[in-house]
């Protein structure tokens, strides 16, 4: 899957409205680590260097992420219809951007923050919102999965209400960066978005992956997990926290990107099986190659001009989750 | 030792345990009788240290349970629950594999066909949990706990069980108490609730008849489990026949049938 992604890159790369063949693509490339072997013109590199290849490294991280994500919410909750937008994170997460980015030039203290203030704030609202849903959606220690669905609707109708407030009271300046931020997807990417995503997604990445066996022990059951020398709570914090450190980040930079949360993770399981050895780093292989794709497709289908990439996820993700909807009974067995 | 003082536990003011005590010693199996709602699986988990109780101490070698990290009591003690269900597809093997995790998580190949060969779900390795009857996902889960203790071990530890036999056929419920019986000798104190009377009659060193939150009677099987006791805890009459010393006490139950009714009478 690896390789399928390194394939799909490149292909990103020399696809789109500006046309550069692969084999510049890999002169570019070589070029970059002091090779001139194959020509190619100045213009191409810069499409390429600094439009391009940003934002497919952009859709590598946030896919990844949010493949990632999806796969450890749904081992948490014990539950494979948990996707970080059905529970409030991305909606949170958006609130808080759009506080910030409507807010952000009169209340001072918040450019403190510079460039890592939008996404550290939607990391705030996603956690928020995902402590909340939690909350409400368990009792005793067990997660109620319909109080859980119920709670997550439920904040994101008022997530949703509250952005709109929000915007009511934006200036012109305001509306416009919001406006811009709203149709956001990965083409907005520059080196250093890139370079903060990959400082705040990364390390929660990581954080996620070492949980495998955490993950695995609680598909048994969270008694059964502290049984077998699990501690549960400091597991659910860990996951909670860097979900909406990722959700968060990603949401701020490129917009509430759905289905790919929830998707991934159960094709990954389709075919690798229920081990999250497997599943955590394949789902976020997936994750990548399928937001990478998507952006392809949104780059390309409409050229010159661009489709939104979240319609593309949601057009591939929907049917699915229709047909998941139909047939979580036989999955479940 | 695993010793419990004076355990209370109420929900919303009705006692569900009632001042219970209860010692189990190492190389020993204890079972827990009581009918329906007596408050065995609710003192089966405070004293697994998964529910906390206020009132009361529980204390595993010597040190309270509350003062244990999950990791360490995993290392004294394990656990099979009455139901477990799985959230997502994982086979048979993966389960078990589980069991593995308290003990540093290397995997041991060695260990599991050993356990999985004693509990006979070796052949159901490769199948989805999900796939399997429900005594077989009992074999399975029991075998999950039995890999988190089979090592041995220099300090007694402890295995509890909340009706590992109840989905499963004669034959494997003898089977399961026989490897109950095997694991006890590795200086663990095993502790299981069942419902059988003749199954705990003659595998058991104690029992505990619990009902509506107290203990009754405890103590060796000989001296708790006669009729007047047991017809005492299920409110049913009940006949024991306790044979000559090595032959198998044998519990029967008088069924409500009109003549049975009218010999008692008479």
């Amino acid at each position: 899957m690896g390789i399928a992604l390194a394939v799909m890159s490149v292909l990103s790369l020399s696809l789109g409205a500006f046309h550069i063949p692969l084999y510049s693509v890999f002169g570019i490339l070589i070029d970059t680590v002091g090779l001139e072997l194959i020509d190619f013109s100045q213009q191409q590199s810069n499409v390429l260097l600094h439009i391009r290849l940003p934002r497919i490294l952009m859709a590598i991280l946030v896919g990844g992420g949010l493949g990632v994500t999806g796969a450890a919410l749904q081992g948490l909750f014990r539950n494979p219809l948990v996707e970080p937008g059905l529970i409030g994170v991305s909606s949170g997460g958006a609130l808080f951007a759009v506080i910030f980015i409507v807010f952000g030039s009169t209340l001072p203290f918040l450019s403190y923050f510079g460039g890592i203030g939008l996404p550290l704030f939607a990391f705030l609202g996603g956690l928020i919102n995902t402590l909340l849903v939690y909350k409400m959606g368990s009792s005793v220690g067990k997660t109620d999965i319909s109080l859980l669905i119920l709670a997550g609707v439920a904040l994101n109708a008022l997530s949703g209400a509250l952005i709109g407030l929000v915007i009511f009271y934006a200036d012109d300046a305001a509306l416009r960066n919001f406006t811009f931020w709203s149709l956001g997807d990965v083409g907005g990417a520059n080196w250093s978005k890139v370079g903060i995503s990959f400082l705040l997604i990364s390390g929660p990445v990581m954080l996620v992956l070492s949980q495998f066996k955490n993950l695995n022990a609680l598909s048994i059951g969270e008694n059964e997990a502290f049984h077998m020398g699990v501690d549960v709570q400091k597991v659910k914090y860990i996951l909670l926290f860097a979900s909406a450190l990722i959700v968060g980040t990603a949401v701020s930079f490129t917009g509430t990107i759905g289905f790919v949360g929830l998707i991934v993770p159960h094709l990954i399981r389709m075919t690798f099986g229920a081990d999250h050895r497997l599943v955590l780093p394949g789902s976020f292989l997936l994750g990548a190659l399928l937001l990478t794709f998507a952006d392809l497709l949104a780059r390309t289908i409409v050229m010159p001009s661009e489709m939104p990439i979240g319609i593309i996820t949601a057009i591939i993700g929907a049917p699915f989750f229709i047909w998941l909807i139909i047939n979580v009974k036989k999955i479940r067995s | 030792m695993l010793q419990a003082q004076d355990i209370h536990f109420c929900i919303r003011n009705m006692p569900i345990v009632d001042k219970a005590s209860v010692s189990l010693a190492p190389g020993e199996l204890t079972v827990i009788l009581g009918p329906n709602g007596a408050g065995k699986s609710t003192l089966f988990k405070v004293l697994a240290g998964e529910i906390p109780c206020k009132y009361g101490k529980v204390d595993y070698n010597g040190s309270p349970v509350n003062g244990f990290s999950a990791k360490n009591l995993a290392l004294v003690r394990a656990v099979m629950p009455q139901h477990s269900s799985l959230s997502f597809p994982f086979k048979a093997l993966e389960v078990v594999e589980l069991g593995l995790l308290s003990g540093g998580g290397s995997y041991r190949q060695d260990l599991l066909e050993e356990v999985m060969n004693e509990t006979q779900t070796w052949h159901l390795k490769d199948q989805l949990y999900g796939n399997l009857s429900g005594g077989e996902k009992q074999r399975v889960q029991l075998a999950r706990v039995l890999t988190q203790i089979w090592d041995k071990k220099p300090f007694p530890r402890y295995l509890l069980l909340d009706e590992p036999t109840s989905s499963m056929d004669i034959a494997l419920q003898h089977h399961v108490l026989r490897i109950i019986h095997k694991i006890k000798k590795r200086n663990i104190g095993v502790l299981a609730i069942l419902h059988d009377l003749n199954l705990a009659a003659n595998y058991a060193d104690k029992v505990i008849l619990l009902k509506k939150g107290r203990i009754l009677h405890q103590g060796p099987v000989k001296e708790v489990m006669c009729a007047s006791n047991l017809e005492e805890v299920f409110e049913h009459p009940i006949q024991v026949f306790s044979g000559l010393e090595d032959s198998p006490m044998i519990i029967q139950s008088i069924p409500f049938v009109q003549n049975h009714l009218e010999i008692k009478l008479a």
